[in-house]
């Protein structure tokens, strides 16, 4: 759900359900390493309630494609960690069989 | 399109692997990303676990909603876990949330017909599917007899009986903990120690030895032969600041400078055997992915723009 306003496109807070700062946390870092963002954080409006609200500021591109770029950086992040676990996991296994 | 990103490929090493414990290190990564995945480990890594209890005859001590609480606190092996569906998005079932795809049925009948007390315990439930049984902890240490004999659900004496049917369902952490597949997740910074050698060299030996001892947990120790303070575990070190405070107070403050690296991270992942503890790791990854997937899709839904494109033009009365 994104909170913008009409003809401006850089700037947007994005409402999402059913979140928490699991993931909150590790897109805000994502979205502040990207050159073209302005501003970024994130809120909790009231704990008792699983919704999480970012807000992007850019310096020209729509927020929302920024915000995507952000979730494929991340993701492509997370395939990264996959890997080499799973690579670590294999050596790992080869170096205890050896010994 | 990604114009100057700065690309983050985290590392990591294992240290150690057993089957229901992980020790790795993790580096070149923001402490957010080490703490998504330590929460999505904890709460949102989905198992299977007995939800459904149907009591057929219950004549032991304990009541049947204290029996069918404990029934749900016994970790079943959830390899299937990743790849059913959760009850309620089933939709070959006719609502009841029980058919094969979603659900695993349990039985179990006990009955005391000697006079020993009768352990009723983990071993004694009966599932439909083998894949998913209660996890059997005999075997790993093994030296306690004990332990061999599975989880204690009741005991029963001579002339008591208990029957009953269970249903199994996914879930994860954040609905019950009884979903949570992982006993214990923590992560530590890794810490970089610095020792003042000429400061050191000031010391007398009794000095050193006192100092070396302050710390509540071994980091330093001495060369007995050219006395020289030298750190032996640097990941003993619990953050407690007892070897800073020490050296202030002998009048040294600068001797030894301790500082946490901002990207390097050390985790421990304890299961509780439904899955190994590496399995474990690697579904909460795939989990983190599949999360950030939706919010990337959901962002093509944009219904809400036009709502609030009237709202605006109607504040701003036209």
């Amino acid at each position: 759900m994104e909170h913008t306003s009409f003809g401006d496109q850089r700037n947007a807070t994005f409402s999402l359900n059913e979140e928490d700062h699991t993931l909150a946390n590790a897109l805000r870092f994502t979205l502040n390493q990207d050159p073209r963002v302005m501003f970024c954080g994130y809120s909790i409006p009231h704990p008792s309630e699983a919704r999480v609200n970012i807000r992007v500021q850019t310096t020209g591109d729509p927020a929302r494609e920024v915000l995507k770029d952000a979730c494929q950086e991340l993701m492509q992040m997370c395939q990264h960690v996959r890997t080499t676990l799973d690579n670590a996991v294999a050596d790992f296994k080869k170096e205890s069989s050896r010994r | 399109m990604d114009g100057a990103w700065y690309q983050r490929f985290p590392k990591i090493k294992i240290r150690e692997m057993k089957d229901d414990y992980v020790k790795f290190e993790l580096r070149e990564t923001d402490a957010s990303m080490a703490n998504a995945l330590r929460r999505v480990i904890l709460v949102e890594v989905p198992t299977i676990a007995i939800d459904l209890v149907e009591i057929k005859a219950n004549t032991s001590v304990l009541s049947d909603e204290f029996i069918a609480h404990r029934l749900g606190l016994i970790p079943l092996t959830s390899e299937r876990a990743m790849n059913m569906r959760f009850s309620r998005d089933c939709d070959a079932c006719d609502g009841d949330g029980q058919c094969e795809f979603c659900s695993v049925e349990f039985h179990l009948r006990a009955k005391c017909m000697t006079d020993q007390t009768l352990d009723v315990t983990s071993k004694d439930l009966i599932s439909s599917d083998h894949t998913v049984v209660p996890v059997d902890f005999s075997g790993s240490t093994g030296f306690d007899s004990s332990e061999q004999r599975g989880i204690t659900i009741v005991k029963l004496r001579q002339g008591q009986e208990l029957r009953l049917r269970a249903i199994a369902r996914k879930g994860i952490g954040k609905d019950h903990a009884k979903w949570s597949p992982a006993a214990t997740v923590t992560f530590m910074y890794e810490p970089e120690i610095h020792i003042n050698e000429d400061l050191m060299e000031s010391l007398t030996l009794d000095e050193k030895i006192s100092f070396v001892e302050s710390s509540p947990t071994k980091v330093f120790d001495i060369d007995p032969r050219t006395h020289q303070v030298t750190v032996v575990d640097a990941e003993a070190y619990t953050y407690d600041e007892e070897v800073l405070k020490k050296a202030e107070s002998m009048g040294k403050p600068g001797l030894v400078e301790i500082y946490p690296k901002e990207d390097s991270f050390i985790f421990t992942v304890e299961s509780t055997g439904v899955f190994k503890a590496s399995q474990l790791v690697l579904n909460a990854i795939d989990i983190l992915k599949q999360k950030l997937d939706a919010v990337r899709l959901s962002q093509d839904t944009a219904e809400v723009d036009d709502q609030f494109g009237e709202l605006e033009a109607h504040m701003r009365g036209g």
